[in-house]
């Protein structure tokens, strides 16, 4: 199905009559982790679900979460009708909860100071702010990850009982519990590793885009945008459906084309679009501006694809208007305030 | 009739009796296909996996092989029998499975642990087979399930990817590994009070078909050695020993006949 507007196709999942999307902009992430707390607390907190993260932010370059997750396969051949299979990551990968020595200190009246009781060896975003480059050209950003809620899902495809399925009314991809009998070809499959198995309920299980909540179903019955984005204190996602033509969703990606899929070489579609980031050019030794970008392009199309470079080149473009003094629709709606026009709820009604 | 001719009728009988008395245990001569089912008694016997009852009962080797489903590395499956033994009682089946397995997996609490697994499929209706793969939605299965990370279930299936567990498993399953080799019981009453499960019936046979998965290969789903349709043979017959031994008298009197046709022919020819 697609949807036709001011001459861009929206392809949509065949029978979904919409789709949500999400907006991150790159540029305003300050790797606080409050989105992943905030998805941790309402879906995430115990029963086998220590490790997950349905919701995470990674530090680029950089491994990820779990570890080296880009090199696990999944996704789609070329073509997109084959599958790559992909493969397992093990807990190591995830980095696997810690214990503390919280029962010595608390409770024991031990100075010990506190810490991991064995050796801490991973962890989500274990590599922080390493990054890339040399000082003082270093460079590293972060990149917020949730299920994508893809056009063309490859866990859904992995599953042999059709247990993963994407929502009709919104294209959101869920586990149906009952369905899913732990055979996990939907973690394997899923090229974005967004998938994650439970070992105590020997299910599958993975990011609702917080469904209950543009429902309405919280006990004030109001429409709230995911937790994610609401928790998160720059602002930096925008919420709505992909086809809803007034949308800044749907203006960022379909009109101006500044917003970018992650990975879209692994051919799964996904509806998480991002802003690439910018940052300072180079600089000398003597700490003079050099004319060579900072972060290298040919990595930011690695994770992007080549449409990242119109991209960036478009935001150079309106920023430079702006400026000058002039409108620019591109960076209103990037600089909105304005969490009505950064979450259009109305479309969940 | 001279006396060196009565005595060769005499050997030719001695060994047609011989025959067809002895020759069907030496060949142990079984229909392709046939899981003997054994009386067990009270069943005591049976109910353990390594039951002293299952050192009497034949057991049928089975070959499995890979099922082609739509699951990666479907083809590469790693177990290639399993031995199948069946006992009954008056109102009990017991199935027991065994097979070599060197690693005893018996986890699913680690992202890359499967556990080891065994199952029977049998029809639901006893009116025609069931497509093999899971039945079809006109023709269902049942299937009795076992893992070693300790679940214990009872599916219903019409179709590959349709396998649904009912709420309360009617089956009992007891399974033991030596280090070598799984020993898995399964048992049922023969009759069940609910719908949509098999009834073990004494008037035929009992289709079944037997899958196991090695989860330290990674098999599961439908990454699994599968065998073809057998039966268990808790019916009254035609089969059994006393349908063989009909089989072996036929054949010896018709030895019988043309040995002392062809004698009787060579004695005429020389014009005794």
């Amino acid at each position: 199905m697609s949807s036709q507007s001011d001459g861009t196709d929206v392809d949509l999942a065949e029978g979904i009559d919409h789709q949500v999307a999400m907006v991150m902009d790159l540029n305003k992430c300050i790797g606080c982790q409050t989105c992943t707390i905030a998805c941790k607390t309402n879906w995430t907190d115990g029963g086998g679900r220590e490790y997950m993260y349905w919701n995470n932010v990674e530090t680029k370059p950089g491994s990820g979460y779990p570890r080296d997750w880009e090199e696990l396969g999944g996704g789609w051949e070329e073509g997109g009708d084959e599958r790559s299979p992909g493969e397992l990551p093990g807990e190591e990968e995830y980095g696997a909860p810690w214990d503390f020595n919280h029962e010595e200190i608390f409770y024991e009246g031990s100075d010990e100071p506190l810490r991991p009781m064995d050796q801490a060896v991973n962890g989500p975003n274990w590599d922080e702010d390493e990054g890339a480059g040399e000082y003082p050209n270093s460079y590293y950003f972060y990149l917020p990850r949730i299920c994508n809620h893809c056009t063309h899902p490859s866990c859904v495809e992995a599953c042999p009982r059709s247990a993963l399925y994407k929502r009709e009314e919104d294209g959101i991809v869920l586990v149906d519990q009952d369905r899913c009998r732990g055979y996990r070809y939907c973690v394997e499959g899923c090229p974005y590793k967004k998938v994650y198995y439970n070992a105590m309920t020997k299910t599958s299980e993975k990011c609702i885009f917080c469904y209950p909540r543009i429902e309405g179903e919280g006990p004030d019955g109001e429409v709230r945008p995911p937790s994610c984005a609401a928790d998160c204190p720059p602002q930096l996602r925008l919420v709505g459906y992909l086809d809803d033509e007034e949308g800044p969703i749907h203006k960022l990606v379909n009109e101006h084309e500044v917003a970018v899929r992650l990975h879209p070489e692994y051919r799964t579609e996904p509806n998480v679009f991002y802003i690439p980031p910018f940052a300072p050019p180079q600089h000398s030794e003597a700490g003079e501006r050099l004319d060579a970008e900072r972060i290298p392009r040919n990595y930011l199309v690695e994770l992007f694809g080549d449409g990242v470079n119109e991209a960036l080149n478009t935001i150079q473009r309106e920023r430079e208007k702006v400026r000058r003094g002039e409108e620019s629709e591109v960076m209103e709606l990037l600089t909105t305030t304005d969490s009505s026009d950064q979450y259009r709820l109305e479309v969940f009604q | 009739m001279r006396r060196s001719e009565l005595a060769l009728v005499a050997v030719l009988a001695v060994a047609l009796v011989a025959t067809a008395v002895y020759l069907p245990q030496l060949t142990d001569a079984r229909p392709a296909y046939e899981i003997p089912v054994r009386d067990a008694g009270d069943g005591d016997a049976y109910a353990d996996a390594t039951g002293e009852g299952w050192s009497r009962t034949p057991a049928a080797t089975v070959p499995l092989g890979s099922t082609g489903a739509a699951v990666p590395n479907a083809d590469d499956v790693s177990i290639e029998a399993v031995d199948v033994e069946a006992a009954r009682t008056d109102e009990r089946l017991y199935v027991r499975l065994s097979w070599a397995d060197a690693t005893h997996d018996d986890s699913t609490g680690a992202i890359r642990s499967f556990a080891d697994a065994a199952a029977i499929q049998l029809p639901v209706s006893h009116e025609s087979r069931p497509p093999l793969a899971m039945g079809s939605t006109d023709n269902q299965v049942n299937v009795w399930y076992w893992s070693a990370d300790g679940q214990e279930q009872e599916l219903l299936a019409g179709g590959a990817g349709t396998t649904t567990r009912f709420e309360e498993a009617s089956v009992d399953v007891d399974a033991q590994h030596d280090g070598d080799r799984w020993r898995v019981v399964f048992s049922r009453s023969l009759e069940s009070p609910h719908a949509n499960r098999t009834t073990v019936s004494d008037d035929q046979n009992l289709d079944l078909a037997v899958a196991a998965w090695n989860g330290s290969a990674g098999e599961r789903s439908g990454r699994k050695a599968a065998s073809e349709w057998y039966y268990a043979a808790t019916g009254p017959g035609p089969t059994g020993p006393p349908y063989e031994t009909l089989l072996w008298v036929v054949a010896g009197v018709a030895i019988v006949v043309t040995t002392l046709v062809t004698v009787e022919g060579v004695r005429r020819t020389r014009g005794e």
